[in-house]
């Protein structure tokens, strides 16, 4: 079955869980922005959970030369198809020369596509992910985002087979919840010691905005300086949601594709579950840090993924 | 978490990582710990029947070294207690670096005030140095190869001179390019590709420090290699191009 990408929106691209273990060569992590949308997307078209699909930011329309199951997930994610809305975070049958398009509500946010079958697109080091930044990945290989008349080749598994299968869709109420009036957890770490105490407290109990500064690799935030006095560090890994504050106090939260090492203090780590919701930010809008304690940290992932495993094996 | 051994510091890192931090009264000393702990974790930590084990990634720096783990697998204390149960081995194999002694010297070209990557000024400035001096410090070094990462292939090199220690910029610029030889405190790095990035910039390399191939894609240097710069001018720059 081929793809082709119609309009690619104002930013496109395939992304798959990511790479793992390479980070020690200097490639980044990669991955979906927001894994949870990701993981969904991809359960609910009946596909493997590494599968590629598509990361959008606009509205990205494609059109599909065959029948085949699809589904769009994201934060307040809108789907057409033939023009007709459809709804988001429910596997969808669709006719071949179909019109799929899929957009948030919300200008900024990050909406998934994914298509039931064994997509046909290049790996680096293990991964179909595109890393503009390190040039790395995407249809050339070069780190290049969609553009409009890129043909993407999907082995679809039989429609009949499918159709076997009932319809996989998630409520309302077990979606995520994107809102940012519950806090952003992060678990104090790194040089957390060296900052000052009033630096330490005015992270939790000031307002923060998301700025327009915020990409696949980090996400400046606006806001009270918490600067650190550390002036002179060794570089060392940073970790996925890590806080890092340059000297100007700002604080930036590292996101999938951040550099592997990097020498600027950081005050702790965002809980992974909340680099979802950070993910789908977007400009302009505030939000609230709280303290969180490793080990409880770890417990919310596990109760999550238990949760997650649970609403699958429901619909199985 | 009480350290142990060549370990200074043991500390949580988010909810499925802990950082290690290693004593060693010079930074060469530091390093030679981490590369030796690097090699012991990787041999111990996934070896279960070949099936892949609870280290998902093991990111080693100058003196430190990232380990995350799968939080279905284990916990910190029992990342913690894997180290402890690997200590007696750790502390008796030699590194990689040792290991290799390899003596070589691999050199990098540089344009040095090339307009596109010239903070020569601001250095100047900061160090009270004049630009031929930093030029000639820079190129009479031979620097360590530290650790390699942020971009794929850029590698940290020490130790600048005390003398021409620069510090980082206040505010990260949004784009280097590709090539630019940079310093920072007392490291000095090439950006194998246009990035952001806060170092005071020197002058460009022609080298690619990313070589690609069909599916796969080395760095020039590795941990431990020594690196020599050599000085060269706009046209011998120009040349690398032409060939």
């Amino acid at each position: 079955m081929n793809v082709e990408v119609v309009d690619k929106g104002l930013l496109s691209l395939i992304v798959d869980a990511g790479r793992t273990g390479r980070q020690q060569d200097g490639f980044c992590q990669s991955g979906p922005m927001d894994e949870d949308a990701f993981l969904w997307a991809n359960f609910l078209a009946f596909n493997p959970d590494n599968t590629p699909c598509f990361e959008a930011i606009g509205n990205l329309t494609v059109t599909v030369d065959a029948p085949c199951v699809i589904a769009a997930t994201g934060r307040a994610v809108q789907l057409t198809v033939n023009g007709h809305p459809k709804a988001g975070y429910r596997s969808e049958f669709v006719d071949a020369g179909a019109e799929i398009s899929i957009g948030s509500e919300q200008m900024g946010c990050k909406a998934y596509l994914a298509i039931a079958g064994a997509w046909n697109v290049p790996v680096f080091a293990q991964s179909a992910c595109t890393v503009p930044r390190e040039r790395l990945g995407g249809l050339e290989g070069n780190g290049n985002t969609l553009t409009n008349g890129d043909h993407i080749e999907i082995n679809a598994y039989p429609t009949s087979t499918l159709m076997a299968n009932k319809v996989r869709a998630i409520a309302l109420q077990n979606r995520n919840n994107y809102s940012l009036a519950a806090p952003i957890r992060i678990i104090p770490g790194y040089q957390y010691a060296h900052f000052s105490r009033a630096a330490q407290r005015m992270l939790v109990t000031s307002e923060y905005t998301v700025t327009s500064s915020i990409d696949r690799m980090g996400y400046r935030l606006s806001g009270p300086d918490v600067a650190c006095d550390i002036q002179k560090m060794r570089s060392e890994a940073i970790h996925l949601g890590a806080i890092q504050v340059p000297p100007d106090g700002q604080p930036i939260v590292m996101m999938r594709d951040r550099q592997t090492l990097g020498g600027y203090p950081k005050i702790g780590c965002v809980n992974p579950l909340d680099v979802n919701r950070l993910a789908q930010a977007t400009p302009g809008e505030t939000l609230h840090f709280v303290y969180q304690n490793n080990e409880a940290a770890r417990a919310d992932c596990l109760l999550a993924l238990c949760r997650r495993r649970q609403l699958q094996g429901e619909m199985l | 978490m009480q350290s142990f051994g060549d370990i200074k510091q043991i500390t949580p890192v988010g909810a499925d990582a802990v950082m290690l931090y290693f004593s060693g009264d010079s930074l060469d000393e530091a390093n030679a710990y981490c590369q030796r702990w690097v090699a012991s974790i990787k041999r111990y930590a996934n070896d279960h029947n070949g099936e892949r084990g609870w280290l998902k990634e093991c990111v080693p720096s100058y003196d430190s070294v990232l380990l995350v783990f799968d939080i279905e697998k284990i916990d910190t204390h029992g990342v913690y207690a894997f180290l402890a149960s690997i200590a007696k081995y750790t502390m008796v194999s030699k590194s990689r670096a040792e290991a290799a002694h390899d003596e070589h010297v691999k050199t990098i070209p540089v344009w040095y005030g090339a307009p596109e990557a010239n903070d020569l000024s601001i250095v100047a400035s900061r160090t009270s140095l004049c630009v031929d001096d930093i030029i000639r410090l820079h190129t009479s070094c031979i620097f360590k190869v530290y650790a390699v990462g942020f971009a794929p292939g850029f590698a940290y090199m020490g130790e600048v001179p005390e003398v021409l220690a620069c510090e980082r910029l206040k505010t990260p610029r949004k784009r280097v390019p590709k090539g630019a030889v940079a310093i920072a405190d007392r490291q000095t790095a090439v950006y194998p590709s246009a990035s952001p990035g806060g170092w005071n910039l020197l002058g460009l390399t022609p080298i690619d420090m990313v070589r690609h191939t069909a599916n796969e894609s080395m760095s020039l240097l590795k941990a431990g290699d020594s690196v020599k710069f050599v000085s060269i001018t706009e046209e011998e720059f120009n040349a690398y191009y032409e060939r």
